[in-house]
């Protein structure tokens, strides 16, 4: 069982070589270096694209649980 | 549509002297949690109310407690008013008089500094100072901002 959970963890360390976690756990500094790499800019209309998808998953949903 | 981005673009194209604060200045610094708002430390002047009333008035602005009321400030009320919370139909725009942890706007701009967006400077709250803001606000969103911002500070002092 171990082993075959370290053979995992090898394959998704290797298929993802640029996560990285905080020493606390809390923040996905691989998430973190690509927002610094945008503008002041480039991340609000991140932030915004991220909201207006969000509302529309709501909604999508909303749509779901009214059909059903 | 939420389009935090394009009421930016308005306080700055309407010359309303602000600093950007909040949650929306910790995304401006690379923090990667979504924000539902646009928070502002403004000088509460007439002249600039005035200019915020205008730089949103064909969004329908009203205020965020009584959405009956529609957003027309009179000079008596502008002379009374510590904040202004606003529902526009870009999105929520919080207008304070001062930063806890910070102080009032002359602090703010201080402990700020400024950035060239696609349509004009603007002035965010530095990332200390957001810190501070964030640590006496407490709440449990403002302490996981708190994480971002120093692990942003410690990845800027690698580079």
């Amino acid at each position: 069982m171990s082993e075959k959970r370290n053979k995992t963890e090898m394959v998704l360390k290797e298929a993802s070589p640029a996560y990285c976690v905080s020493a606390d756990g809390d923040i996905d500094l691989s998430l973190l270096r690509d927002s610094l790499a945008k503008t002041p800019w480039e991340r609000m209309q991140a932030n915004d694209d991220a909201l207006n998808f969000a509302e529309s998953l709501r909604t999508a949903m909303e749509k779901r649980h009214a059909k059903s | 549509m939420q389009n935090l981005s394009e009421l930016m673009h308005r306080l700055i194209s309407s010359q309303v002297e602000f600093v950007l604060v909040g949650g929306f200045a910790a995304v401006a610094h690379g923090v990667t949690q979504v924000t539902l708002d646009v928070d502002i430390c403004c000088r509460f002047s007439e002249a600039n109310l005035m200019r915020i009333q205008k730089a949103f008035a064909d969004l329908h602005p009203v205020h965020r407690s009584r959405p009956d009321l529609p957003l027309e400030l009179t000079p008596e009320q502008c002379a009374s008013l510590k904040n202004l919370h606003l529902k526009t139909d870009l999105g929520i725009v919080d207008c304070l008089g001062e930063v806890l942890g910070v102080g009032n706007f002359e602090a703010v701009l201080k402990h700020s500094v400024e950035v060239e967006l696609p349509y004009g400077k603007c002035r965010i709250l530095d990332i200390d100072a957001l810190i501070r803001a964030k640590e006496a606000m407490n709440r449990d969103h403002d302490k996981i901002t708190v994480k971002y911002l120093k692990a942003i500070k410690k990845q800027q002092g690698q580079n």
